[in-house]
């Protein structure tokens, strides 16, 4: 169970944790996945999109952090739908996204 | 009862013969240690909650049994574009093989009419009945009754499918003819499926009218809220600038009643409106096997969706545990609509798998509520929102940002890219949640 008032470190702790170990025979769910699916009605299921929209599966977690990171705090473009999605969540969350993300292949 | 249902189960599969050869993930929906999960109504709810739990339950997924009247679903999402021909009915009909074949769901076409929650059953129509341990209702909605108000004539076209067609063809003769007419529609109290959708459906029908040049005709938003419920900039500059002397728009008119021979719409402050093409949006309810079975303790309440745990969407109410709501049925206040029931599956789904292993559930649940518009036939819109659980109030409420107080944003104009971006999200909001 992770809360927002984890620390960064705890997060990274249990995403790394959770990456050594293959899902089916994992007691809990992966930490990130049911916050990363939230993604896919627009990103596609596992963040395999089958439009124009960008793919996630299988960038590295650190360049999908950032670049969250960077629409997150991009003020000047209220045209970007994506800067008020990706503001709307806590960077521990953004980067459970990220990690779940980079776990999934292409 | 478990020997029954399996037997019943067996009979409904229609072929024990085919388990022996088909992959893992489908054989383990012979298993019923892991559980059985059955599923009602096979809109965005509840073909996602099936899927996901079939996805993420991987070697010990439970069995997952959905059941619909209909073998096809019709999206709401993109049906207004139906009315104008942008899009074909067929282009948003999806069926269900996807979920059997790719992740074991069960198909059983039947109309659900009841349950046992007691003895865990699901009854349909047909006599059938149907085991579960979770038990989740996506029935999507049902309309509150307005006198005189004949759906074969007056289409509400708020249900995707037939009635789209009858909306669609009684669009196509008003425009085909040339004397000048009013196409009136009308928006029910919120809180509603779709919140912009009567808006863009008037954008859609004025569209028409403008690049057709109809002089004299006119689209009348009769508006049962105080005022536009979502992106109300985006619609506001649409009926004063973009159809200004096509869309007359009035709020607070609340219907009273219709006379469907006529297209007569009669308000509760006794005017009344003729309509060359009346289109008629009632108020809504929650869907049948919800509200007649004790899931919404007050029928009469401005919130009609049913009380649930919205980290489990399980129902509060005493005695229904292990039924679950999603959907536009469900009354957390959230936003409804086919993109908010995708995201609500799958916090469902989550919490069903971890219920089934007796873990507890995750407190932080998310759900977007998103949707792209169309404002005219070559611009759009969009409108977002994050729900986030709050353990306070343990409800969910939109998180809100220093340049997004209200915690709802919507496009700062009508554009093109817009436009194009509604496919862009609905092929893949369809792959998610039938693909």
């Amino acid at each position: 169970m992770i809360s927002r008032h984890h620390s960064m470190f705890t997060v990274l702790s249990i995403a790394s944790l959770a990456l050594a170990t293959p899902f089916a025979t994992q007691a809990a769910p992966p930490p990130g996945r049911l916050l990363a699916s939230q993604c896919a009605q627009c990103h596609g299921t596992n963040g395999r999109s089958v439009s124009g929209i960008d793919s996630l599966a299988g960038e590295s977690a650190r360049e999908i952090y950032d670049e969250m990171r960077e629409m997150k705090n991009k003020t000047d473009h209220p045209d970007d739908i994506m800067h008020h999605i990706a503001a709307a969540y806590t960077d521990q969350q953004l980067w459970l996204i990220a990690q779940y993300f980079s776990t999934i292949p292409k | 009862m478990n020997t029954l249902s399996r037997r019943h189960f067996l009979k409904l599969a229609g072929a024990s013969a085919a388990l022996a050869a088909t992959p893992s993930i489908l054989r383990a929906q012979s298993a019923t240690s892991n559980g059985r999960v059955v599923v009602v109504g096979g809109g965005f709810g509840g073909a996602t909650v099936a899927k996901y739990l079939r996805l993420w339950g991987g070697a010990n997924a439970p069995q997952v049994t959905l059941v619909d009247a209909n073998l096809k679903h019709v999206s709401c999402i993109l049906s207004n574009m139906v009315l104008d021909n942008t899009r074909s009915l067929s282009s948003i009909t999806f069926g269900y093989d996807n979920l059997q074949t790719k992740y074991g769901v069960k198909f059983v076409q039947g109309k659900a009419t009841s349950f046992d929650n007691v003895k865990k059953l699901l009854k349909l129509a047909n006599g059938t009945t149907l085991a579960y341990d979770h038990l989740v209702l996506s029935p999507g909605i049902d309309f509150k009754p307005i006198p005189g108000l004949n759906f074969s004539k007056i289409p509400h076209a708020w249900q995707a499918g037939p009635q789209t067609t009858l909306l669609q063809q009684q669009l196509q003769q008003f425009m085909s003819s040339s004397s000048p007419g009013n196409v009136i529609i009308t928006a029910p109290l919120a809180p509603i499926r779709c919140p912009i959708g009567p808006y863009e459906r008037a954008c859609t029908v004025a569209d028409m009218i403008k690049r057709k040049g109809k002089p004299g005709s006119k689209v009348i938003l009769l508006d049962a809220n105080p005022g536009i419920m979502a992106e109300v900039n985006t619609f506001t500059t649409a009926f004063n600038k973009t159809f200004a002397g096509i869309i007359d728009y009035r709020p607070s008119v609340q219907v009273a009643s219709v006379d469907s021979d006529r297209r007569i719409v009669q308000t509760t402050t006794g005017s009344e409106f003729q309509a060359s093409v009346l289109n008629v949006i009632p108020a809504h309810l929650a869907g049948a096997i919800v509200r007649t079975n004790g899931l919404v303790p007050d029928l009469t309440a401005a919130n009609w969706g049913a009380p649930v745990n919205p980290l489990n969407y399980e129902s509060t109410v005493s005695g229904m545990s292990g039924v679950h709501i999603i959907g536009d049925s469900q009354g957390t206040g959230m936003s409804k609509g086919g993109h908010v029931a995708n995201g609500e599956a799958k916090v469902c789904a989550d919490a069903i798998l971890r219920m089934l292993k007796g873990e507890a559930l995750d407190m932080g649940p998310t759900v977007p509520a998103a949707c792209f518009n169309s404002v005219t036939s070559t611009t759009g819109s969009w409108l977002s929102t994050l729900f986030a659980y709050d353990p306070v109030t343990k409800s969910m409420i939109k998180v809100k940002a220093p340049d997004n107080p209200t915690g709802t944003f919507e496009a700062p104009a009508a554009t093109g890219d817009n436009y194009e971006r509604i496919f862009d999200w609905s092929a893949n909001l369809f792959a998610d949640t039938f693909a």
